[in-house]
């Protein structure tokens, strides 16, 4: 059963008592709140997550309301996880975000059985394409046309890699588009479902897009991967892809790990793996329309 | 007499004393045995009993993969924490100071099996008092810093009050340095002789490094729980008296009666009446029967009683969803009372005012 399959009153309900239990990807998340705004909010935009019957959770998440002595009448929330605080109180309006990004750090935190590369991975004919983070990537706005133009979305933000197997495993979660974004994508993508733009966050002002239907549905089936593509937006500048030499690809995916150095041995060889059996670009652009014609024919050559 | 717990405490203290029976736990029971061991940081624990035995196969999968996770994270930072202790040596080395190493990285040299599976974060080590300064000095020369920017008030409290001094990390590393002097701070009610200690201590095979003698080891770990800590969520540091125990007790010759007496001779009898009397009674350890007799100071029977009631509901996790009342009230008894025996009243009032303060109005960064 999805959550899109339950009333309001009976979701709401969940979240203000024994916790909404719905599974992400490999792994299922208990969240609790009695915010109704956030709930409203998360009740449009988890409609396609499964709800956990009876599995176990990993992970349980909670926004509480707090007091602050210094500004007792503007209300302010926290997050925690397993009753931990692991940030400081923020406005009650970006309890969105700070769940969104609790989550993300819990799993940075925790998850070591699996490569966590910084990046999002989308999947087109059956192989995964890794969209490295780095700075000025524009990551989660390509992957958001992406999986609106037929890939299958995996993250945007976590390369969930299996360093025994060399597969990835998808997680879709809500994808964050920040400040400009927000408005490039509404106009790229009419038909895309956004959640209310959350403004004054650390990062300026988020809007959250809902993932793909299919791309949950199908976030059991995992892939292996065949392309890694370092993408760079660029105000104005023509389309440019590059191959990339492996030993640049290596050293900058690896420093983009969340978990590279814990897992040691185990990830120096996963990825020397990975960078063998895929190819690398470096992707210059400006337009999505460019963009995705150049992905698209890389995509179709396997 | 033993220990008869809440459901989560029990699901937590038969997944440690009989790993083997975990197999049986379904869903539910794991999703609370999970919680509540990451808690008192046994996750490590459960995962090398398990792998040990060739049972994380036997598990649900979520599970194992949680307890492999930790596995990863607990290795990791055993072996960046062996480095920094081959680093420190090596700083060290034409300083002279005897240098002698603690807790978690001192548990895996003396090879005691369980630290397999023990995360430790921090660095403990011991140097003699007046060899302190001469330490820091040179480390600071050799590119270690402070590491916290600390307030006038939290140096003060440290180099006053304290039995380590401010921690120092590598500048380009991550693992924290405690430096220590003695086992307990200075204004608690024990003096400690440490010049017993140092000379007691023993090399490890040619590795240069020195750890305390086994019995020395029981101790320390018997006053950091009972003396300096302030109980909460101190289940494996119990654990460790436990597995020190059952390691000494089997490779040591009369190991029970040399602990009585350096216990005496040190005048530590209270904390380690404590952690023989829970060990034995939380996890059953195989100590002789009334070996605490011969212990020169024990606690009063009242204090006893007392203590019996509380320690338990500090050491073990509150339930994840409810906080027991009862356990909440023993936890702050027992943070009164980790104060009240490190520190006399004219410097616990103005402290526990000040850090009351401060949790109210936090200083800026």
């Amino acid at each position: 059963m999805i959550v899109g399959q339950i009333p309001f009153s009976e979701f709401f309900s969940l979240l203000s008592n024994q916790g909404l239990r719905v599974k992400m990807g490999p792994f299922n998340v208990q969240i609790r709140t009695a915010s109704s705004t956030l709930a409203e909010h998360l009740y449009s935009l988890y409609g396609d997550y499964e709800l956990v019957e009876r599995d176990l959770a990993e992970f349980h998440v909670q926004i509480s309301p707090v007091r602050l002595i210094k500004k007792p009448f503007s209300p302010h929330a926290r997050f925690f996880l397993d009753g931990r605080s692991l940030s400081p109180p923020f406005p009650a309006e970006q309890a969105l975000a700070a769940l969104e990004w609790g989550i993300n750090l819990a799993i940075a935190a925790r998850i070591n059985h699996l490569l966590l590369f910084h990046s999002a991975i989308v999947e087109r004919n059956g192989y995964a394409v890794i969209l490295p983070a780095w700075p000025g990537s524009g990551k989660t706005t390509l992957c958001t046309a992406l999986v609106h133009r037929g890939y299958r979305l995996f993250s945007d933000e976590f390369g969930l890699m299996d360093p025994g197997r060399e597969i990835f495993l998808p997680i879709p979660r809500l994808m964050p588009l920040k400040n400009e974004s927000i408005r490039a994508i509404r106009n790229y993508l009419p038909e895309a479902t956004l959640g209310p733009e959350i403004r004054n966050t650390h990062k300026g002002t988020i809007a959250y897009v809902r993932p793909p239907t299919e791309s949950i549905a199908r976030s059991d089936e995992t892939a292996k991967a065949k392309w890694i593509i370092f993408p760079k937006w660029m105000s104005d500048a023509p389309l440019r892809l590059e191959t990339l030499p492996d030993s640049e690809a290596f050293l900058l995916l690896a420093s983009n790990s969340f978990n590279y150095e814990v897992l040691g041995d185990t990830s120096f060889q996963a990825v020397t793996r990975l960078i063998r059996s895929c190819r690398c670009y470096k992707l210059i652009y400006s337009d999505f329309d460019a963009a995705l014609t150049a992905i698209d024919a890389l995509t179709d050559d396997i | 007499m033993t220990y008869k717990p809440p459901a989560h405490h029990s699901l937590l203290l038969n997944a440690l004393i009989n790993p083997a029976s975990l197999v049986e736990y379904n869903a539910t029971k794991w999703e609370l045995l999970l919680r509540s061991a990451r808690k008192v940081k046994l996750l490590g624990r459960l995962a090398i009993e398990l792998k040990n035995r060739g049972l994380l196969d036997h598990i649900p999968l979520r599970a194992a993969n949680l307890l492999q996770s930790s596995l990863i994270q607990v290795k990791r930072l055993q072996q960046i924490t062996h480095w920094e202790l081959n680093r420190i040596s090596w700083a060290l080395k034409d300083t002279g100071a005897p240098v002698v190493a603690l807790k978690g990285v001192a548990y895996s040299l003396a090879g005691v099996p369980e630290s397999d599976g023990r995360i430790y974060v921090d660095l403990d080590i011991m140097v003699p008092k007046d060899r302190l300064s001469d330490v820091e000095s040179t480390l600071t020369k050799k590119g270690w810093v402070h590491h916290h920017k600390l307030s006038a008030y939290d140096e003060h409290y440290y180099r006053a009050w304290s039995h380590e001094i401010p921690p120092l990390v590598h500048s380009e590393r991550e693992t924290e340095v405690d430096i220590h002097h003695t086992l307990s701070p200075p204004t608690s009610r024990l003096e400690i002789n440490t010049g017993l200690l140092l000379s007691a201590a023993v090399a490890v095979g040619n590795s240069g490094y020195r750890i305390l003698c086994p019995v020395d080891m029981v101790l320390h770990c018997a006053v950091n729980l009972f003396q300096n800590n302030e109980l909460a969520d101190d289940l494996r540091d119990l654990l460790d008296i436990h597995d020190l125990l059952l390691f000494f007790s089997k490779n040591e010759k009369d190991f029970w009666k040399k602990l009585i007496e350096r216990a005496n001779q040190l005048s530590l009898g209270r904390s380690l009446f404590y952690g023989l009397y829970f060990s034995r009674f939380i996890f059953q350890t195989p100590i002789p029967e009334n070996l605490e007799n011969d212990l020169n100071e024990k606690p009063n029977p009242l204090s006893r009683r007392i203590m019996h009631y509380l320690v338990p509901q500090a050491l073990f996790p509150l339930h994840p969803d409810k906080h027991s009342r009862h356990a909440l009230v023993a936890r702050s008894l027992l943070y009164l009372r980790s104060h009240w025996i490190r520190m006399p009243i004219h410097l616990l009032v103005p402290h526990l005012a000040y850090k009351t303060y401060l949790s109210i109005f936090p200083a800026k960064q």
